[in-house]
């Protein structure tokens, strides 16, 4: 199962970059049987979180979701996971020519894949969707998820270390860009009439 | 040596330093303000240091200080090196420093004390905005002149976007500057209502567009391909990336205006120009990436490059943002948030700031003849700005979307589900965590600093001859 990688890529990142260059999976084993499940874990989190605890702001009563609003979001949530890094999946290949990486679209696929599992775990602090907490639990993951990227590329690519370094700098460019663009997604659809719901 | 063999490094020199200098006095008033909101119990009391006052002079001091003061070093020295000719004038450049230093001073003495248009980036008063004229017609008449006394036919990219940038400030600054007098401290803007507004922001915006995204495409075009060794990845996109870049920005102001009592077509032009932006804003992006793709093997010894791949980085990232936020429905959530404040500072400190400070370890030893006194402090310096403007960033993006949801989130009833105070109170973790970034990025600077001094402290000013002409 390509999901069981997860486990080693917390205790031993390279050793298990190296095992998942090994597998060879294909771009449909790579989204269904690993993106596909990892990312229920922010959207499912995310819509307990918002529906059922809810967050507090002040003395007063903590403020939740409706149940259908939170399903809306929740499933456009989960679908835009899968979007992003299927984008930066094709990003990687079409910039692996220059980079002197001559890899198949399924190794960056799963390059993009792998490299969002500690953001997709860290997910399930939406459960408690206390804001400036989810922040800083956040950031020290965002920092794993970079070591974890920037060990993967030479290896995933089979380029050397200082090639990888400017290949991970320029993937993580358009990887900037692409969170940019779901922001901006994300609020665009609030406006078209997706927006938050809130029971007060 | 007789002059006219040399390359005037003089002028370069000074404006280098005080590009650092300006650098630290800039982001420690910024560090200061950000400290103010966090905990307003630190303007004291006393109107002189208060948010409202301090801000204006953050904003001018590190956008016309210290970018300023990067701007002026690099073109000047550009301009020499590629056209293999001593500046024209070099009674006048030495003007343009001291002028440029004089409309600083008077700056971080007037905005304090409250004398301000109330014109965001054009803040300063109208003796002090004729001052800035003079010297600034006298930097064109620099920067010009040195081009028509070329050696070299071919006038080459940076060139352009320095040229464009002077040509564009000097008319953006005397058109939205016009005021009335009513006395020496005091004036009033020669346009009213909407108009002004409209005049206002397109200023507003091509300061971003030309002072601070071409002047330093400039910079790019040089200091990148140079510090890689290798020639620029795409000299035609660079071309059409300028023309590009040049006709739509000047169109984008109304963004800044969107649900205001400007006519609804303007702003939606302003919209869709802002969307067009994106082409030249990738067209800089993938010719700067691409430049520095074959650079790898320098990377080890040069953590320079870093500095210039990821300010590049950052250019991409937040000329996307911005398209972005111009469209009306996203506008309307993220205007008058933090998430503009975020926005600015990724371009601001990841862009400009990034690019000026790589430009600035090309150009400063070089300057003196020296070599960088520590390459592990460079490294330092990168990892500690870095995770500053990381930690900016996504502080103000948390805050900004939050800010923007609680003030439009509405009971079934009608009423607000949230008072004001509610979202200043849920902003406040963030505003500390944005303290904190922007402490982390003055660190740096700091560090950066104390490298250069140690780098030129006791070294003597170098002159550089002025190569024979190839053919």
């Amino acid at each position: 199962m390509p999901v069981s990688h997860v486990i080693g890529l917390f205790l031993d990142p390279k050793g298990e970059w190296r095992r998942i260059q090994e597998k060879n999976y294909s771009v449909p084993a790579c989204i269904f049987g690993h993106t596909m499940i990892l990312s229920l874990i922010p959207a499912v989190s995310g819509f307990i979180g918002t529906s059922q605890i809810g967050w507090q702001i002040g003395a007063g009563a903590p403020v939740k979701l409706t149940v259908s609003s939170a399903g809306q979001i929740a499933v456009l949530y989960y679908f835009a996971m899968i979007a992003a890094v299927v984008c930066v999946g094709v990003v990687i290949r079409w910039m692996s020519q220059t980079y002197g990486a001559s890899q198949p679209l399924s190794t960056c696929m799963v390059l993009a894949s792998y490299t969002a599992s500690p953001l997709f775990l860290i997910g399930i602090m939406q459960l408690y969707p206390l804001l400036w907490l989810n922040f800083v639990v956040g950031l020290p993951a965002l920092g794993y998820t970079a070591y974890v990227f920037y060990s993967g590329v030479p290896i995933m690519m089979q380029i050397s270390q200082d090639r990888g370094f400017l290949f991970g700098s320029a993937i993580l460019a358009f990887g900037l860009v692409t969170l940019v663009a779901m922001l901006a997604v994300t609020v665009f659809l609030w406006g078209a009439g997706f927006a938050p719901v809130f029971t007060r | 040596m007789t002059q006219g063999e040399t390359y005037n490094y003089t002028v370069v020199r000074r404006f280098a330093i005080m590009t650092i200098v300006w650098g630290i006095v800039g982001m420690t008033v910024g560090v200061y303000i950000a400290a103010e909101l966090a905990w307003p119990v630190l303007n004291f009391d006393l109107p002189w240091i208060t948010y409202s006052r301090l801000r204006p002079l953050h904003t001018n001091a590190v956008i016309f200080a210290f970018g300023g003061s990067a701007l002026f070093s690099t073109s000047y020295y550009v301009v020499q090196r590629t056209c293999h000719v001593r500046l024209c004038s070099d009674r006048l450049a030495a003007f343009t420093f001291w002028g440029w230093q004089a409309v600083i001073v008077l700056a971080a003495i007037t905005l304090p004390l409250g004398i301000t248009t109330t014109k965001e980036y054009a803040e300063l008063e109208w003796p002090i905005d004729i001052l800035i004229t003079v010297v600034w017609l006298s930097y064109a008449y620099v920067f010009f002149g040195t081009i028509a006394r070329r050696r070299i036919r071919h006038i080459f990219v940076a060139n352009w976007f320095f040229g464009a940038f002077i040509l564009t400030v000097a008319m953006l600054h005397v058109v939205n500057s016009a005021a009335i007098p009513v006395s020496f401290w005091k004036s009033y803007s020669l346009y009213a209502g909407v108009q002004d507004a409209m005049i206002q922001w397109w200023y507003g915006h091509n300061a971003v567009g030309f002072f601070l995204t071409a002047g330093f495409l400039g910079i790019m075009y040089y200091f990148v391909p140079k510090q890689a060794n290798r020639p620029i990845y795409s000299y035609r996109l660079s071309i059409v990336h300028f023309w590009a870049l040049v006709f739509t920005y000047i169109w984008a102001g109304p963004h800044h205006l969107h649900y205001t009592a400007l006519p609804d077509w303007a702003q939606s032009l302003g919209m869709v120009m802002s969307l067009i932006l994106l082409a030249p804003s990738w067209g800089g992006m993938i010719n700067g990436i691409m430049t520095l793709s074959g650079a790898w093997e320098k990377l080890r010894t040069d953590p320079v490059l870093r500095f210039l791949i990821v300010s590049i980085s950052f250019y991409g990232m937040s000329t996307f943002e911005g398209p972005m936020m111009s469209i009306k429905t996203v506008n309307a959530l993220s205007h008058y948030t933090d998430w503009t404040i975020g926005h600015v500072h990724s371009g601001a400190l990841g862009w400009v700031a990034l690019i000026s400070l790589g430009a600035m370890y090309y150009l400063i030893p070089r300057l003196f003849g020296r070599e960088l006194y520590s390459l592990k402090l460079v490294e330092v310096h990168f990892w500690v700005a870095t995770i500053g403007i990381v930690l900016y960033i996504t502080a103000m993006w948390v805050s900004g979307v939050m800010q923007g949801l609680m003030w439009r989130a509405v009971n079934q009833d009608g009423t607000l589900t949230y008072s004001f105070v509610e979202s200043v109170q849920a902003m406040h973790p963030f505003y500390v965590i944005r303290f904190l970034g922007g402490l982390a990025f003055l660190s740096g600077t700091l560090v950066m600093a104390y490298n250069l001094w140690k780098t030129v402290a006791g070294a003597q000013a170098v002159e550089a001859p002025i190569p024979a002409p190839a053919h």
